[in-house]
């Protein structure tokens, strides 16, 4: 079941082009952050403290758009072309269809996510040499947990992408939905200027949570600690996920 | 002509009765106005609570900037002040186009009083000013220029020279009910230097002090009565605390040797300008609405590519460039309906929940759809979403893809927009200069600097930012016409 997944997702054309744009996203995204530091106005680093660990992963944000279309389109090409009547006419048990497509999907943004994850924060060190702030380093506890953290984000936006997909069917109705969540979702809270209502809703968005396992400096100071955060986000995927299971059991294909 | 027309009545069929295009296209309403709201009700200010922040109350009863240098003396009765300005030199190199020097009638030194003025200025030349809302350009001379103001009862008549002897008059202005006793002399001021700061991905805006230093003689009073007393005397409101020796004598802002005077001020006189722009605060809900326009445009051609119906469509209309015109057509008046519905209603409906909040006068004028701006922002934001619905069908129509074309033309907006609140300055700029997203400028209803703002949005002039969103729509329109007409259906 998982091999008939993985063929169908590896041999429609968009796949790879998703895949390695994924990436691309996010290291180029990422590198622009790192290259946004600006020290001219300090003395030292120490004066002006910056994340550059949660900056060099910032492209993150911009490979989950193409990670969510991705895990979306496994879903909602099948409906557009009527695939699916076929796929669950050879596998009639639905939950173990959409079991694989998570898992085939899931991994395809892991991988992605592996990749653009590393490559960003080699960009970050490369951008940063010389800067003199400490540079991204694996070795080191909370920038593993960060980046670690991040390429689960990317396999949790793409479940909760496929659960939107299962439950909307329609390519052009679960890009949207997914965009609105992903992006007009925090940039609405940003426009919030009343700070603690700000932070109460920041808490509670899938993004904006999920992205607080990015953070390595003045966990303090962050709206949700980093896995807690990561968890608001899984169970907005396990909803999406539940829904979209039932709904993909009782409805007609 | 009539072929035409029965495309669009056949556009205009499709677009009405599938039913899921009528209600995307109607939910543009409801997301703007739910981000507006969302917007509106998330701001709030307490700067009326804090007067002595928003400035002293002019002549016409609303809130006034009077920052500004005086060096003045008593002048009964009609007569006039005569001075020729040499020089006006900003600090450290930078002299702002709106630093200004000259002579100065006032009814009181009480900040907010009535007076008029003539001044030289580096950037727009010899103006009269009065009651912080008159100007009147004179000539273009940057200095040295002679300038005299004449009072006449209530009328205050401004004149100058180049060489002090044939004068021309700028203008004349009616102060009211001006005291017998009117102060007189000279002054000077100077807006601020505004900087940005960005610092790793986040931006501000600050006004760095500046003071403008102005050389004067010749300095004369001339009355038809008897002169109280020739003592000159300083009143400074300058903004910032800029103070300091300017000349050897060690008096803060103000020295006079030989009959040069040497004033220095910093600040401004004129209007107040609120910090917040309240028109374009509830107008932004459009950043959300124009998801629902995205997916309304992608759709009207992608859909018929999906289902196979563009056959059809090419089959009983050959010319299928113009398929395309009459359904951008039908879609782009269709949109400034519903758009125009949806500004009117974020504007009407958020303004009161943003004065509850705080925007209110005095410090934030009621806006009205009868300012020139607030018009312009509202029936732009319409525009606005008209253009993102048509770009995307263009969009669409060349990539033929739904799912790619919406995230295309989404990633342009507001994914673009988080990504400029990380980039330095000039970067920033030349994206919301050069992307379609510089549209959203026409939200904007009060001149800022636009090289010295944070706010992407307001970082192009209104209607050039349009303009922009614009071509884009064209060029992504032309490219589908020669696509559709090229490629097989």
């Amino acid at each position: 079941m998982i091999r008939a997944e993985w063929t169908k997702l590896r041999t429609v054309p968009s796949t790879a082009w998703l895949l390695v744009g994924a990436v691309a996203a996010t290291v180029a995204a990422s590198a622009i952050y790192a290259d946004s530091i600006n020290v001219s106005g300090c003395l030292s680093p120490a004066e002006c403290p910056a994340d550059t660990t949660k900056l060099s992963l910032g492209g993150v944000q911009f490979g989950q758009a193409v990670v969510a279309v991705l895990a979306l389109l496994a879903v909602t090409n099948e409906y557009g072309t009527r695939m699916i009547r076929t796929t669950l006419l050879a596998n009639p048990r639905r939950i173990t269809v959409l079991l694989a497509k998570a898992s085939v999907v899931t991994a395809a943004a892991l991988i992605a996510g592996a990749l653009g994850v590393v490559g960003s924060l080699l960009a970050g060190r490369f951008i940063l040499d010389g800067s003199g702030y400490p540079l991204p380093s694996l070795a080191d506890g909370p920038t593993l947990r960060a980046a670690a953290g991040s390429v689960l984000y990317l396999g949790l936006i793409a479940l909760l992408s496929l659960g939107t997909g299962t439950i909307i069917r329609d390519t052009a109705g679960a890009v949207t939905a997914m965009m609105l969540l992903l992006y007009v979702a925090p940039f609405a809270l940003a426009l919030v200027s009343d700070p603690q209502l700000r932070e109460r809703l920041h808490r509670f968005g899938p993004t904006t949570a999920g992205q607080a396992i990015q953070a390595t400096t003045d966990l303090g100071q962050l709206p949700i600690a980093p896995w807690a955060g990561l968890g608001v986000l899984a169970g907005y995927t396990a909803a999406a996920l539940l829904i979209g299971a039932v709904l993909f059991t009782v409805r007609d294909a | 002509m009539s072929g035409f027309w029965w495309l669009l009545r056949a556009e205009w069929t499709k677009l009405r009765s599938v039913r899921r295009w009528t209600l995307g296209l109607l939910a543009a309403v409801p997301l703007t106005l739910a981000l507006s709201l969302l917007t509106g009700g998330g701001s709030g200010t307490d700067l009326n609570d804090h007067p002595e922040e928003l400035g002293p109350i002019g002549p016409a009863g609303v809130p006034v900037t009077d920052n500004r240098n005086f060096v003045h003396q008593p002048m009964a009765g009609d007569g006039r002040i005569t001075a020729r300005v040499l020089t006006l030199t900003g600090e450290e190199g930078f002299s702002h186009e709106w630093a200004k020097t000259g002579i100065m009638l006032r009814e009181s030194t009480e900040p907010g009083s009535r007076y008029a003025a003539m001044m030289v200025t580096p950037g727009h030349g010899v103006r009269l000013q009065a009651d912080y809302t008159t100007d009147l350009a004179g000539s273009d001379s940057t200095g040295p220029r002679w300038l005299r103001l004449t009072r006449t009862g209530d009328t205050v008549t401004g004149y100058e020279s180049a060489d002090g002897v044939s004068w021309n008059r700028v203008g004349a202005v009616d102060l009211g009910d001006l005291p017998p006793t009117v102060e007189v002399g000279l002054f000077a001021a100077s807006p601020g230097r505004l900087a940005v700061e960005t610092s790793v991905g986040s931006s501000s805006t600050g006004s760095i002090p500046v003071r403008i230093i102005g050389t004067l003689d010749n300095v004369r009073v001339d009355s038809t009565q008897p002169q109280p007393t020739a003592q000159w005397q300083e009143d400074d409101t300058s903004k910032g605390f800029v103070q300091g020796p300017v000349g050897e004598n060690g008096a803060a802002n103000f020295t006079e040797a030989d009959g040069v005077f040497t004033v220095a001020g910093s600040g401004d006189i004129g209007p107040y300008v609120p910090d917040d722009d309240v028109t374009q605060l509830s107008l932004i809900g459009v950043n959300l609405g124009l998801v629902a326009m995205v997916a309304i445009g992608v759709l009207f051609i992608t859909s018929e590519y999906r289902r196979g119906m563009i056959r059809t469509t090419f089959a009983a209309s050959p010319r299928r460039g113009r398929v395309l015109v009459a359904k951008a057509t039908v879609l782009g008046v269709a949109t400034f309906v519903v758009g125009l519905v949806a500004s009117l209603l974020a504007f009407f409906v958020t303004q009161p929940i943003l004065r509850s909040n705080g925007f209110g006068p005095p410090a934030y004028p009621v806006p009205s759809l009868a300012d020139g701006p607030v018009l312009r922002a509202v029936v732009g934001a319409a525009l606005f979403l008209t253009l993102v619905a048509v770009l995307s069908l263009g969009v669409g129509a060349i990539l033929r893809r739904s799912g790619g074309a919406i995230t295309a033309v989404v990633a342009a907006f507001i994914p673009l927009l988080i990504l400029v609140g990380g980039l330095p300055l000039t970067a920033a700029q030349w994206v919301m200069r050069t992307t379609p997203a510089a549209g959203l400028s026409v939200l904007q209803t009060i001149d800022v600097d636009h090289d010295a703002t944070a706010e992407p949005w307001s970082m192009a002039p209104p209607l050039a930012g349009l303009g922009v969103l614009a071509a884009y729509t064209a060029a992504a329109l032309a490219v589908a016409v020669w696509l559709v007409r090229r490629r097989d259906a």
